[in-house]
Order: structure tokens, then sequence, then C-alpha cells
């Protein structure tokens, strides 16, 4: 679905990213984690086209550009304009007559637990609301691919773990694939069915990887208990440890 | 005292405590009243501009320079703000005029502007047009230099090209910036007009405040000051109703 191949990219002069690869099959739950300032938001960005690379492909076979959606960690929805017509705008946009795009952004606020919010503002509307609104307004455009920059790391934890399991039921529930870039080792063996980890920067590149065998349907409080978790967690947070402390000979998880 | 509970309450009592004092001493003969008539007088003199009824075509001059300028204004520094901020050749060369208008104490443009367009409205609705079209054209250019990038890149990458980013993010966007000006850019237009009248003109406030000036009748040069101040205070009013209609997202 998704492969990103030795993606090479720089701010000016100051090297980021230096060979960086990635790929997501459809369905796929997939995190990328790795130190501060390694190079992980300038990847995904690259991905969606708001970075230009220096060298390496993006491939997105059978996706057009509108089948990519991305959520980034600022809500960014539009202050001037209500919950519905947020959710609305990116509908009317790929050409849905404009009624059928209300009454569709409805729907989906709705699914995700915002009736009878619709007609707010987003400044009448809590963190974890706003967090809900976007998601709605990505999802609403049904993304066979979902790119997410920290899209929860500004919520409080109650909050955080609802949105990301309304996130994982809808995802599983529609086979999105994702790319999800995260600083949280737990969110990210939680959610995922594959970890990567980016080396530090600069000039990072993908250091390792993990697959994680919990099952899916997944419920995140269940995964953490689950036997593979912790071993997996102590690997990640060893290796991530090396990552930022020095380089040493990094191995590939079964 | 509950009456006074209310802000405009307070602020209405205070003014006419005020007035009452300065009545008072104007009646006791502690002030000039060839520089400080009573209110009384002030008054009087505003109920004879209106029981006259020529009033009103003063009125009309200049409150059509004034709302002719702010008009004008707004589109041209709207329309320059935005050709700057996009594009940055248009910036180069304006950024130094608008500067250069903008440190010059405008209201000395008044003579040069009757020399121009004469002593008829055209010098008063040029005079306001400078005054509103500098602060407008800095309002939209910074506005739009300041518009939010997140906002820019969500509408791209829900599908929007180079005209809905504009018409979904940038025209709000200085729209709100413009808002949060107007009740200056009328101040300004005001300004403009009176002062052009003031200089050279045979109608408007600012031609009458020129005659009460030139015969030391300080009952209705005060008098004309409050009226010019009512008006700017009701579209004052007017324009923060407008304000708080287009921004109630805020």
């Amino acid at each position: 679905m998704l492969r990103a191949n030795n993606i090479t990219l720089s701010y000016g002069n100051v090297p980021v990213l230096a060979g960086a690869s990635v790929s997501v099959e459809a369905g796929q739950f997939v995190s990328l984690v790795g130190p501060s300032g390694s190079g992980k938001s300038s990847l995904l960005r690259a991905i969606m086209g708001l970075q230009e690379t220096t060298a390496g492909t993006i491939e997105t076979s059978g996706l057009k550009q509108t089948d990519i959606g991305i959520l980034f960690q600022d809500d960014a929805l539009l202050p001037w304009r209500t919950a519905l017509e947020n959710v609305a705008l990116g509908l009317r946009l790929r050409g849905d007559d404009p009624r059928h795009a209300l009454e569709q952004a409805e729907v989906w606020l709705e699914r995700l637990g915002l009736t009878g919010l619709c007609g707010r503002f987003p400044r009448e509307l809590s963190g974890g609301q706003r967090k809900r609104v976007a998601l709605a307004q990505v999802l609403a455009l049904r993304p066979r691919l979902l790119l997410m920059d920290e899209p929860f790391a500004s919520l409080d934890a109650i909050v955080r773990a609802r949105v990301t399991q309304d996130v994982v039921d809808l995802v599983e529930g529609e086979r999105i694939g994702v790319l999800l870039v995260t600083h949280d080792l737990e969110e990210a063996i939680a959610l995922s069915d594959v970890v990567y980890l980016l080396s530090n920067g600069p000039r990072a590149h993908i250091a390792s990887h993990y697959s994680i065998p919990i099952p899916r349907p997944r419920n995140l409080v269940k995964a953490r208990s689950h036997p593979a978790f912790a071993p997996l967690y102590e690997r990640l947070w060893s290796d991530l440890s090396e990552v930022v402390d020095g380089p040493r000979r990094l191995g590939v998880a079964a | 005292m509950k009456v006074l509970d209310r802000v405009w309450l307070r602020q209405l009592f205070a003014l006419a405590v005020v007035l009452a004092l300065w009545e008072a001493a104007g009646q006791a003969g502690w002030l000039n009243p060839l520089y400080a008539p009573p209110p009384s007088r002030i008054a009087a003199a505003l109920f004879e501009l209106f029981s006259q009824g020529a009033i009103w075509s003063h009125i009309e001059a200049t409150f059509g320079a004034a709302l002719g300028g702010l008009v004008l204004g707004i589109v041209v520094g709207v329309a320059l703000g935005a050709a700057a901020a996009l594009v940055p050749f248009v910036a180069e060369l304006l950024e130094p005029v608008m500067m250069m208008l903008n440190a010059v104490p405008r209201v000395v443009l008044a003579p040069l502007c009757i020399i121009w367009f004469g002593i008829g409205l055209g010098s008063k609705v040029a005079l306001a047009f400078v005054l509103v079209t500098v602060l407008v054209f800095f309002t939209v250019y910074t506005g739009i230099k300041q518009v939010d990038r997140r906002l820019v890149e969500r509408v791209r990458t829900l599908g929007g090209g180079r005209w809905t980013i504009l018409r979904e993010v940038y025209l709000p966007f200085v729209t709100a910036w413009i808002m949060g000006n107007l009740k200056v850019a009328v101040g300004f237009a005001f300004t403009g007009a009176v002062v052009g009248e003031f200089v050279g003109a045979s109608r408007g406030l600012g031609y009458l405040l020129s005659f009460a000036q030139s015969t030391y009748n300080s009952a209705l040069m005060l008098a004309l000051v409050f009226l010019i101040m009512a008006f700017v205070l009701a579209i004052f009013g007017a324009a923060g109703k407008v304000e708080k209609r287009l921004l109630r997202w805020r």
C-alpha cells in the first residue's frame, strides 16, 4: 500500500533523514518511534507531499492522493467554521454536494460521540472533542491510508485512552492502513502491528523494526497485559536507549 | 446603591456630575465663557444648529467624505495589502511608500489635497482615503503574513487548492484583522474628512469648526466637537455589532 524507500531529506544544509524506509500494508497499523528531532514528523510530511525529499521514492500503489488522510498533533480546525462545517469541508472539496456533505459530516460526528455539538465552534469544544472533530474530518473522507503525527499528545490520559480506542475500532472496522508517529512506546506497541525505530539524527535511518504479535480486534487496556507486551516494551526501550546513547548494532525482532 | 451596579449607569452618573460641576463653575463666573462656555450654552448652540436645519447639509458633506474615504480606503488597502503579502516584488515597491506615508503626520497632506482636488468633496475623500488606506494596508499585509500555516496545510491535505485556501483560510483570517481595526479606520476617516474641511471647504462640520474658530465662538466649536464625537461613537457601536456578528466564532 505504502512504501517509502530510502527517504533522504534536509532542512537547508541540515540533514535530517538519510535513507529511511518504511512500509504499510492495507489494514496494517504501523508506528514510527525514535528520539526527538530524528525526523519522524518530517518523514510523515514527506509521504503526504508537504515536505520535499532530496532522495528516495514514495510508492502508494493503488492509492490516489485523496485516499490518504493526515491527522496532525494540532487539530488545526478552522476556528470560523462549526464542527459540522469543518467535517463537511473535506467532503465538499472532494466534490460532494454541500447538503450531502453536511449529512455525512453529521453521521461521522455522531459516530464519534459528538451528537449535539455539530453547531459549536472549535473554541467552544474541549481538547478531546476537537480531536474527535479532526478525526471525523479525516475519516469522513474514507481514507485507505491514515497518517497520524502524535495526534493524541495534547490530550489528558482518560480522554486520550478513549479517543485512541475509537481510532483503533474505526481503523480495524474500515481496514485502514495507519502510519502513526509517536514518542510513546507503550502506545506504539498497544496499537501497532509493526513498530519502526528511527535512529538518532542527524541523518536518521530506520535502526530496527518489531512485529507485534498481539491479536486483533484489539482492546488497548487488555493489549497492555498481553504476555508479549512487556518483553517487547523492554526490548524497544533498550534499543531506543542505545540509539540515543550511542551507535550499536541492532537486530530485527521476530 | 443598586441603581449604580451597572457600568454604563456609573459612567453616565460620572458624566452628569462633571457637567453639573462645569455648569456651576460657569454660572458662578469661575470660568471665562470665551474659553470654556458652560454646558447650557453649548446645548443652546447645538439646539440652534438643528432648529435652523442648516446643519444637515454639513453633516451630509462630512459623512459623505468620511464614508467615501473609508470604503475606498478599505477596498484599495485590502487589495494592496493582499498583493504585497502574496507577491514579494509588490511588497518591495509598496512597503517603503506606505512606511513613508505612515511616518508623515497625514493631516499635513490636507493642503496638498486641496490644491490637487479643489475645495469640494474630492479633497476630503482623498485625505480620508489616504489615512484609511495606509492603516488597512498594514493590517492586511501583517494579517496575511500571520495566517496560521497549520490551517493552510490542513485545507491543502483535505484537497483544497489555491483558491480554496484563499477563501477558507486567508479571507476569514484577514477579515478578523480588518474588523479588529475597523473602529480605528472609522476614526481616521472622520479625522481626514473634518481636517480637510477645516483647511478649505464651503460645507461640512470641519468648515463649521473653522468658522467657529474664526469668530471665537467656543460654544459652537464645543457643540460641533460633541456632535462629531456622538456620530463617531454611533458608528463605533454599529461597527462593534457587525464585528460581533462576523466574528462570533472568536
